[in-house]
């Protein structure tokens, strides 16, 4: 396939190759299957992505198909060295591209990347003569750190013409195996020939490692094999010396990439040899043109670009019939039958396919342009584009190309602006979370600002937790392509000792790993940020559940909840305690793990996008709407059924509960939820909640309500709020609060349990936060319990007596 | 009450309403990463998962045996393993009456830890309690660090049940499930009505086993 340049330098590309197939039944010595070597690539892969330098094409994403089939997709930039003409390039543009070249090998090499693979068709240039190196990080990513054990069964680097003569003779892992590649390669230009084009791959093995065994310059003898002694001979004497040293017989006698850019002839020109493309304004460009390759690889996915179809279509991937893939030989004594061995080159197709994105343009054609640059802080200019979208599902705005298109572009303003503009990403994570950028979202609601701190973080020291981390990590989340590749394994490793080693009042719990699984998986190349998003994600929502002797804050937590529940759907709630199906039983690990130990991935990111703009009582409000949710099935069955439920949990549609839980989460006022195991940033005050017991709260099926919650429902919400006050008639006619109802609790008999006996109409309670206020706060309860029994929801117990309200209640608020 | 509507005794087709259900509550202690929620699964559904989630809190499952006449249905409480999770166990092995103690024959560690739920078994859970002590992932004999023998004698020694067993190929582990089964006493106060938290009222116990109409 030969690319031609087109006007657009940079395009999307596509190739493919087969990981090696492990034998049926490969056991490693832990009795688990082994790792598919897919996996590991696919694990080994991700740093790539991050790479962002002129001088590479940059990694857009690597897909697994079928029997260990694996595609890489990359940016592919003008055209390969291998298709422009070896002829009549002059003096000054091979300086820029030995440069370039240099400068790309440097930095992978910095990032303890060798490339072996470098030879012209990786190489590519564009009518500049600016060079992309791609696919440097082929050998990278088919290899493990141990052992360079091989995730494939074919050699990387198939040209020999480039292969230096130690890895001929089979010692890889050197940079500066590269350097001679690239020696070759710029001889080659200089030289304006192709090498060795008649000869066969043996004779050029040879011919490599004969100059191993004589004196002499390389070049020189490349050279005469070539007949252009001449051009030799004439060669600029420092260039002539810097290209001899990359050829170096001896590897270590061959400079570094560093030593090569520092020298005489490249510093003296640097202004003219690096990167540089003549830059448009910004009415010229094509609409693919303003957009990073990573956000066009992202939207052309959504315009329903797959690149399986992509490369079948280019012949690529070829399905075989199935009567080619039985066994050829069965030993019948082994019962063992012999696998077809693919041929090497069905293994790797060297071929690459430049994706079209001919429907992507189109579609962003139709964009405003003005959509591109979202003008954030001018009031004249809207930036907030595809607001009509907003109300359809989110799974139809996750796929649509316009609206992500929008949301990308915006919240990527955003984040340039971080954390300045963190009150603006607040706002608008309120409406949804673009996957694409998800991971850095998350860090800006949670306030994480990486400083470098966590490098310096012990994660490598055993100790006595590792043993747990350790048989955990190989059981969390493990269908997913991220954390069971070994490189997941190793960051979450990382992640957890790291945590637990800057938190000395802290101990490991299980259910640590899932709540960090998240995080690493939206931020896999990002180890700091998704450190840093856990460590500040704990104390605001689990504060102290991580102490060795955690039982009061759970124990607190679930009585909350139960009350929660109680609150919001007091008939399930009654049937619930009928049967003694306490939250003990099944909401221990949605606590500790946010529930992320309980669900899967692709819905904890659904769920996390919105609890993470919620406060610590959010999770509360998820728990009793997934109760919500089964609220039919639950109703009906007993104590065994309900737990089997949880055991497994059924499919709980994570919009629907999200909705459910922002409905209540708005209508319940804070003290509701007042925890005293919250991370607190501001003082409360008198006429909050303070000093309650546990044991008081434990013994209340209701919730109590502060005095300022109150006052501020019945001065901003009056509609919404009913008072039933408790006292006797000559009190309340002493002061009371307008529009309650006062019911002298001597008076009341609750034996009867329903609301006819008190003469209060169901409808005046229905969608109202109720508030029992009384002096004697077992009274209160009592009523209160009467209310739930009676089904009404919302019910709360006024903390503190009602003479702390008469100091503070406002004089216009006070009933005649 | 929760179970009533589903009455007593199986209808069999065949009509033989003679059958007794018993039910029983059974806990899994032993520490993380044995295979207990491995062998409940491999009891209950059958089946083997090589990524089996780690268990927090508790799992519970439930599962029937049939021992001649006798339905006996296993109410199964899966415990965390890892000790911090510890103060959770009495609520779950409260009121059991089969327990079974895991360890890894690959691992002397959880065998040691083992033999200290079988001591708070003892202690703490009812008196009358069938204690059964699993040494699995047998399938990994090769990398056994904890002899048969030995462990054998500890159970004879405990009046434990003992049985290595595999999760992974589902050696032993019905079997080890069925002998709990014979071993309970199968009266009449055990019957489908029975709430998951049972009183412990079993000092009736027959001797023996399965007991006959
Ligand atoms: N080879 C082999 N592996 C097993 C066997 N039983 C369990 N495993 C594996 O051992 C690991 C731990 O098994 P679990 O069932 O999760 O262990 P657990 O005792 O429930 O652990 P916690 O929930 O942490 O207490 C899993 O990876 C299982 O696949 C077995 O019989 N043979
Ligand atoms: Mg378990």
């Amino acid at each position: 396939m030969s690319p031609a340049v087109s006007k657009i330098n940079s395009q999307l590309s596509a190739f493919t190759f087969i990981a090696k197939l492990w034998q049926n039944e490969a056991v490693s010595s832990n009795g688990l299957p082994l790792t598919a070597n897919s996996i590991s690539i696919f694990g080994r892969f991700q740093i790539l992505k991050s790479f962002r330098n002129d001088n590479l094409t940059q990694y857009l994403n690597i897909e697994r198909g079928k029997h260990e089939r694996t595609i890489v997709i990359s940016e592919y930039y003008g055209s390969s060295l291998n298709e422009t003409s070896n002829k009549n390039i002059q003096y000054e543009n091979i300086l820029k591209i030995f440069y370039q070249c240099m400068t790309g090998l440097s930095f992978i090499h910095n990032n303890d990347i060798v490339h072996h693979n470098l030879e012209p068709s990786n190489v590519l240039i564009d009518e500049w003569h600016n060079v992309k190196l791609f696919n440097y990080g082929f050998y990278y990513m088919t290899r493990g750190d141990e052992d360079c054990e091989e995730y494939v069964t074919f050699p990387i680097g198939s040209n020999i013409r480039y292969i230096a003569p130690e890895r001929i003779l089979g010692n890889n892992g050197n940079p500066k195996s590269d350097v001679w590649s690239l020696g070759m390669i710029i001889a080659e230009l200089v030289f304006g020939i192709s090498l060795w084009t008649n000869l066969k791959f043996p004779i050029i093995a040879r011919k490599i490692l004969s100059y191993c065994t004589t004196t002499g310059s390389v070049l020189e003898k490349i050279a005469r094999d070539h007949n252009c002694l001449e051009v030799y001979n004439n060669l600029n004497s420092d260039f002539k010396d810097l290209l001899e040293s990359c050829l170096a017989v001896e590897s270590k006698n061959r400079p570094t990439c560093h030593e090569i850019l520092n020298s005489s002839i490249f510093i003296h020109h640097q202004e003219s040899i690096a990167f540089k493309v003549h830059k448009k304004g910004i009415r010229e460009l094509a609409p693919m043109e303003r957009l990073e390759i990573s956000q066009i690889y992202y939207l052309w996915q959504l315009t329903g670009g797959d690149v399986h179809s992509e490369l079948k279509k280019e012949g690529l991937i070829r399905s075989e019939a199935p009567i080619l893939t039985v066994p050829r030989l069965v030993l019948l004594q082994s019962s063992k039958s012999m696998p077809n061995y693919k041929s090497q080159s069905s293994l790797f197709d060297q071929r690459v396919v430049i994706l079209n994105t001919k429907n992507l343009s189109d579609r962003l054609a139709l964009i405003p342009k003005r959509a591109f640059y979202p003008l954030l802080h001018c009031p004249r200019l809207p930036y907030n584009f595809g607001a009509e979208m907003r109300n359809l599902p989110l799974v139809i705005r996750e796929r649509n190309i316009e609206y992500q298109f929008y949301r990308v572009v915006l919240f990527s303003r955003l984040l340039k602006g971080y954390p300045y503009t963190r009150d603006l990403i607040i706002e608008e994570a309120k409406k949804d979370i673009p996957p694409f950028l998800r991971g850095k979202i998350w860090a800006a609601l949670l306030n994480v600002i990486p400083t470098g701190r966590y490098e310096k973080v012990d994660k490598v020291t055993p100790n006595q937790t590792d043993r747990q981390i350790e048989v955990d990590i190989p059981r969390c989340h493990q269908y997913d392509e991220l954390l069971s590749s070994p490189t997941g394994h190793y960051k979450l490793k990382r992640l957890l000792k790291a945590w637990v080693t800057s938190h000395p009042q802290y101990v490991y719990w299980q259910g640590l790993d899932s709540l960090t699984a998240p995080f690493l998986v939206t931020n896999f190349n990002d180890e700091e940020t998704a450190f840093l998003s856990l460590y500040n994600f704990i104390p605001k929502y689990l504060h102290n559940f991580f102490l060795k002797d955690n039982s009061i804050i759970i124990k607190e937590y679930l009585t909350k909840f139960s009350q929660l529940v109680t609150f919001h759907e007091p008939a399930l709630s009654k049937h619930l305690n009928t049967i003694s199906f306490i939250p003990e039983l099944f909401a221990i690990p949605w606590v500790l793990t946010m529930f992320s130990h309980v669900f899967p991935l692709h819905k904890i990111l659904h769920l996390w996008d919105r609890l993470l703009i919620g406060d610590s009582s959010y999770p509360l409000f998820i728990g009793v709407a997934i109760l919500k949710q089964l609220k039919s099935t639950l109703r009906e069955a007993g104590f065994n059924e309900c737990i089997l439920l949880f055991s497994d949990l059924p499919d709980i549609i994570m919009d629907t509960c999200v909705i459910a839980a922002d409905e209540m989460y708005e209508k319940t006022p804070k003290s509701i939820c007042h925890r005293k195991h919250v991370w607190r940033t501001e003082e409360l005050e008198i006429f909050d909640i303070t000093n309650i017991e546990l044991s008081d709260i434990q013994k209340e099926i209701s919730p109590r309500i502060s005095a300022n919650n109150l006052i501020y429902l019945l001065k901003e919400k009056p509609n919404q709020v009913v008072v039933f006050d408790l006292r006797p008639q000559n009190d309340y006619k002493r002061w009371h609060i307008r529009g309650s109802i006062n019911l002298p609790y001597t008076n009341l008999m609750l034996s009867d349990r329903r609301l006819e006996s008190i003469n209060v109409e169901r409808n005046t309670l229905q969608d109202k936060v109720v508030v029992v206020i009384s002096v004697s706060h077992d009274n209160a309860s009592l009523f209160a319990d009467f209310l739930v029994d009676c089904e009404i929801s919302m019910v709360s117990i006024l903390h503190n007596s009602i003479n702390t309200l008469h100091s503070i209640l406002p004089s216009n608020l006070f009933g005649t | 009450m929760a179970n009533n509507q589903r009455g007593g005794g199986i209808q069999r087709p065949n009509g033989a309403t003679q059958n007794k259900i018993c039910q029983f509550k059974l806990v899994l202690l032993g520490e993380s990463a044995v295979g207990k929620s491995s062998l409940v699964l491999r009891f209950v559904k059958g089946q083997f998962h090589e990524y089996q989630e780690s268990t927090i809190g508790a799992a519970f499952l439930t599962q029937t045996v049939h021992i001649e006449e006798t339905a006996v249905k296993f109410e199964i409480w899966d415990t965390a393993g890892q000790e911090r999770y510890h103060s959770l166990a009495p609520m779950y092995y409260r009121g059991a009456q089969a327990a079974i103690v895991v360890y890894d024959i690959q691992n002397q560690d959880s065998f040691v830890r083992a033999q200290t739920w079988v001591k708070e078994l003892q202690r703490q859970a009812s008196p009358n309690i069938v204690i059964a002590l699993a040494g699995n992932k047998a399938d990994l004999a090769a990398s056994r660090a904890v002899d048969y023998e030995e462990a054998k004698q500890y159970a004879d020694e405990n009046g434990l049940l003992f049985m290595e067993t595999s999760a992974k190929t589902a050696v032993n582990v019905n079997e080890i499930f069925l002998a709990i089964a014979k071993k309970l006493p199968k009266n009449e106060g055990t019957g489908p009505q029975q709430n998951i938290r049972p009183s412990g009222n079993e000092t009736n116990r027959t001797s023996g086993n399965c007991c006959s109409k």
